[in-house]
């Protein structure tokens, strides 16, 4: 079976709390997290849409899509980035000479330029980690148990079924991009 | 697990005041740094897990503004003005003046003021053990939000908390409810924190979730049905929903007459319940019920009885009632439109509610102390506690599981068995006893752990009157606070990586918090601090131990739940607390109510009108028909950026949340001419507090939200708690103590020009 290491992310269980995001900071020492938690449907963060008491409330984790078809390599004049045999985007910052082409590439908004201004950083699935058998730092902090990491070829693992669900879904599939991070929809509320 | 080598791996625990979470930490130590924390393994995965908070823990340990050393005031209170000091001067200078107010005025009135210890023991314990020595004032911090609930829960379950009742099975793993009703709280991101897995793990297997909240929660985005009840009516809901389940005949009749008091009878003329004595019977304080079989009075025990459920009878001549009766008449006059136009939640949705609540299975009730902060919250707690009762989601009956985990505190605390210990005062009763005198002066006070001008009800009134009648303050701390600077001795203390201590949480584990590295700078744990003021007071033999004695001691198995659990083991991790096997026949859990029931019916309220769960106008809170002075609720939501006022100054979480906000309804913002993003000022007679607006359909029309913690030097003018008031109400007084009601209070808000 293909490696295809990626994410699946339930926002049914995402309770917006960005311990993701404080995470990633303090594991890989970006400037800012490299996944960012979105309050969907408004403008400002953990404000509902809608009208009191008929109110919806969902968050959106956004990090780097680890895409099948990564156009940020695409476009990179020093080939800093490059998508490895498993999966993974890996966003080389030795090689990287901060000119930013990679960030305007990426339609998901998930390449920046450090706060030095220097260089280009993003999320590399924590590379370091999974070399060594571990999970990426956010999915071990995160508090409602929403982001899954494995093998998304594998039916057996738990990331294979949610991506392999029905209404799982990838962002801006349009693209073509070929997204290696997955969506589960929150639940419908059913009302009581 | 694979690390360089030269980095040590130290289990320990993050025992912030989120109290009964207390995440499993895995220190990675380099150096003698803490370079990492990440959360540790847990026997059972589901428990391993960690915050945003706790991820910034190495923010609190390294930060820039960590006091290092002792140090005394030398300008004004309040003014942060001090100068360095050696240990030995602080703790000399500390001793002396304690010695001479107490010649002066006695020992008690050397008060310590010990705030949220967190899942913490032994530095708890430590300044307890000599509060006890020195037989000076313990004042208790449930008062400052805390002591509504208990106060409810002692009432109608004979328990300081409802919790191991209400959702110990949730808990514990072992429950598979068809619905969970979320009431007051807000586990998605504040107590009961590490429930809210268990919810959604519910909610994945089918079961429906409602939450009932003025605020549109984390929480309540997960909900099936969203209940936004206006501060300070959850008692007409509970009536609302009890008067359709009656109506439908929907509640629990066997449970409610195995293990409530609503079978026995109650005499019209003095409220009280019929007694034994009442028939001239030997059995002169039992319980008296209808027998329904024999057509008469007998006592709750008698061999064959059936009892009446409801009905009214004489019985020697006394005209009574059952209690469930009167209940069930209370509740008649609670229709869903009554109810609804009380709480502002829809008829319709209150019917469903009841129903579905009534039809299913199981029911689970998840609370907090959210709802019980307003002038009658102990009564929503009851009033909430006897919906659960009649629909029979009480869990009663035990059917083996977990015993809780039983501390041997008592020698601890109490050192000398002999010797009488401590006087103790609810911290709302502080205030006077420093400001009047009442019931005894208190003229110094110890605070440790705690933001008490922060976090404490009327901060105006507490630095113009309370510090300014008292002799004497000490505060130990981390960080120069808005308390801090009051001090007239300030202590410097560890962070939780700097010191050792024992965690008997999660349920049902027990942790050690392992010390990672040696204290910063100056700093001391709170333990040691204490036994350094011990040996000046001539006590130092009951702290010879430090703390890793006091984490023996309290380990000391007297109690089987602690068996086998020992200080080395748990250096390798968490450890279960002994559970007792499966029972083959489910027995009823002993209640500490007078009656050992769940007293659905409280005789000892009768005087106070609050026999059953009534709901009564809040005391500053608008509601329907009551006219108030300023027409906005106002209450406090618990933000995940910070536990109570802890990490409100660690840049991590500032650059995620920088500023203090009001949260405003549109309709009451437009009424104001109040745009998002406006200053604005929320005042009322006894505070202006100027900032931020935010307009959001987050909260209910007619309430207004600022989260609780944000420091007072955070604010441009004003803070949180200068808005509140310390109005004691004097049946909690009477029941247990006196609630602060931060969340029953009144304001309006004006836009700044």
């Amino acid at each position: 079976m293909e490696l295809r290491l990626g994410l699946v992310i339930d926002q049914e269980r995402c309770i917006g709390c960005e311990a993701c995001t404080v995470a990633c900071k303090k594991e890989n020492h970006g400037s800012a997290g490299f996944i960012r938690v979105r309050t969907q449907n408004v403008e400002q963060k953990d404000v509902p849409a809608g009208k009191f008491p008929e109110l919806r409330m969902t968050f959106m984790p956004l990090v780097c899509n680890h895409c099948e078809n990564p156009p940020c390599a695409a476009v990179c004049p020093m080939d800093a980035i490059e998508k490895r045999q498993d999966g993974v985007v890996i966003l080389d910052q030795e090689a990287c000479d901060g000119c930013g082409a990679c960030v305007d590439a990426c339609p998901y908004e998930a390449v920046s330029i450090n706060e030095e201004g220097d260089v280009a950083e993003k999320c590399n699935l924590c590379s370091h980690r999974i070399d060594q058998g571990l999970e990426p730092f956010c999915v071990i902090c995160c508090e409602g148990q929403a982001i899954h990491f494995g093998n998304l070829n594998d039916p057996e693992a738990e990331v294979g079924r949610l991506a392999g669900s029905e209404t799982a879904f990838q962002l801006l599939p349009e693209q073509g991009t070929g997204p290696f991070v997955f969506y589960c929809p929150p639940l419908a509320p059913r009302g009581v | 697990m694979t690390t360089k080598s030269d980095t040590k791996l130290i289990r320990t625990v993050c025992p912030a005041h989120c109290g009964i979470d207390a995440c499993g930490i895995l220190a990675h130590v380099k150096d003698g740094r803490v370079v990492k924390v990440e959360p540790a393994e847990f026997p059972d995965p589901k428990y391993r897990r960690i915050c945003l908070r706790g991820l910034s823990s190495l923010d609190i340990t390294y930060h820039k503004d960590r006091l290092k050393y002792p140090m005394k005031r030398v300008g004004e209170r309040g003014e942060g003005n001090f100068k360095r000091i050696s240990w030995d001067e602080a703790l000399d200078t500390i001793a002396e003046k304690f010695k001479a107010i107490a010649a002066e005025h006695g020992w008690p009135s050397i008060g310590w003021v010990l705030g949220g210890p967190g899942a913490g023991t032994t530095k708890f314990g430590a300044y307890l053990r000599l509060a006890s020595l020195t037989q000076s004032t313990r004042v208790s911090a449930w008062g400052y939000g805390d002591a509504g609930l208990p106060c409810g829960s002692r009432v109608i379950f004979g328990s300081q908390f409802p919790y191991a009742l209400l959702f110990g099975n949730l808990l514990a793993g072992k429950a598979e409810p068809d619905m969970v009703v979320v009431w007051g709280a807000n586990p998605g991101e504040s107590q009961p924190l590490n429930l809210m897995r268990p919810i959604m793990d519910a909610k994945a297997k089918g079961a429906r979730l409602a939450v009932i909240d003025p605020r549109f929660t984390v929480t309540a985005s997960k909900a099936d049905a969203y209940l936004g009840v206006k501060p300070g009516t959850d008692s007409a809901l509970a009536l609302g929903l009890m008067h359709v389940i009656f109506k439908k005949g929907l509640h629990d009749v066997p449970f409610i007459l195995r293990h409530s008091t609503g079978p026995y009878l109650v005499r019209n003329d003095t409220g009280k319940y019929l007694r034994g004595q009442d028939l001239g019977l030997e059995a002169a304080q039992e319980y008296v019920v209808w027998d329904s079989a024999g057509n008469g009075p007998a006592l709750r025990q008698a061999e064959g009885v059936v009892p009446a459920i409801e009905g009214a009878y004489t019985v020697s001549g006394i005209a009574c009632k059952t209690a469930f009766q009167l209940l069930k008449e209370l509740c008649a006059r609670y229709t869903p439109e009554k109810a609804a136009a009380t709480t502002g939640v829809s008829a319709d949705l209150i019917i469903r509610l009841a129903e579905r609540i009534g039809r299913v299975e199981e029911t689970i009730f998840v609370t907090h102390m959210g709802f019980t902060r307003t002038y009658h919250g102990d009564i929503s707690l009851r009033a909430l506690g006897t919906v659960a009762t009649v629909t029979g989601n009480v869990m009663a009956t035990f059917k083996g599981g977990h015993l809780p985990a039983v501390l041997n505190w008592k020698p601890f605390l109490k050192a000398v068995p002999d010797k009488p210990s401590y006087s103790r005062l609810g911290i709302l009763q502080l205030y006077d006893a420093i400001i009047s005198g009442k019931p005894y002066p208190v003229k110094a006070v110890w605070f440790s752990f705690i933001n008490f001008l922060n976090q404490c009800a009327n901060s105006g009134k507490i630095e113009k009157e309370v510090f300014a009648n008292l002799d004497f303050i000490v505060d130990t701390e981390l960080f120069m606070t808005p308390t801090a600077r009051y001090a007239d001795i300030l202590l410097p203390v560890c962070s939780y990586l700097e010191f050792s201590d024992l965690v008997p949480h999660p349920y049902p584990f027990v942790q050690y918090q392992q010390k990672a590295m040696e204290p910063l700078y100056e700093s001391r744990s709170d333990a040691d601090i204490a036994a350094g003021l011990a040996e000046r007071l001539g006590f130092s033999e009951y702290f010879a131990g430090g703390e890793d004695g006091f984490v023996d001691l309290l380990l000391d198995s007297r109690d089987p739940s602690m068996e086998g659990i020992t200080r080395e083991k748990l250096r390798e991790g968490a450890m279960s607390i002994n559970a007792i096997p499966e029972m083959e026949e489910a027995f009823d859990i002993p209640l500490s109510t007078p009656s050992g029931k769940i007293e659905i019916y409280s005789e000892g309220l009768v005087e106070d009108d609050q026999a059953l769960p009534f709901q009564l106008d809040p005391l500053e809170s608008p509601v329907p028909g009551k006219k108030t002075k300023y027409p906005l609720a106002f209450i406090q939501g618990h933000s995940r950026f910070r536990t109570h006022s802890m990490f409100a100054n660690v840049d991590t979480l500032l650059e995620m949340n920088p500023e203090p906000v009001v949260e405003i309804n549109p309709r009451d913002a437009g009424e104001r001419d109040i745009l998002d993003g406006d200053r604005v000022v929320v005042y009322n007679d006894r505070a202006r507090t100027k900032l931020k607006a935010v307009v959001s359909e987050g909260v209910s029309p007619g309430v207004v939200n600022i989260m609780q913690g944000w420091w007072i030097d955070q604010f441009e003018e004003g803070s949180v708690n200068h808005l509140t008031h310390d109005v004691i109400n004097p049946v909690q007084v009477k029941i247990y103590e006196p609630n602060m009601h931060m969340n029953d209070v009144a304001v309006e808000v004006v836009k700044v020009k």
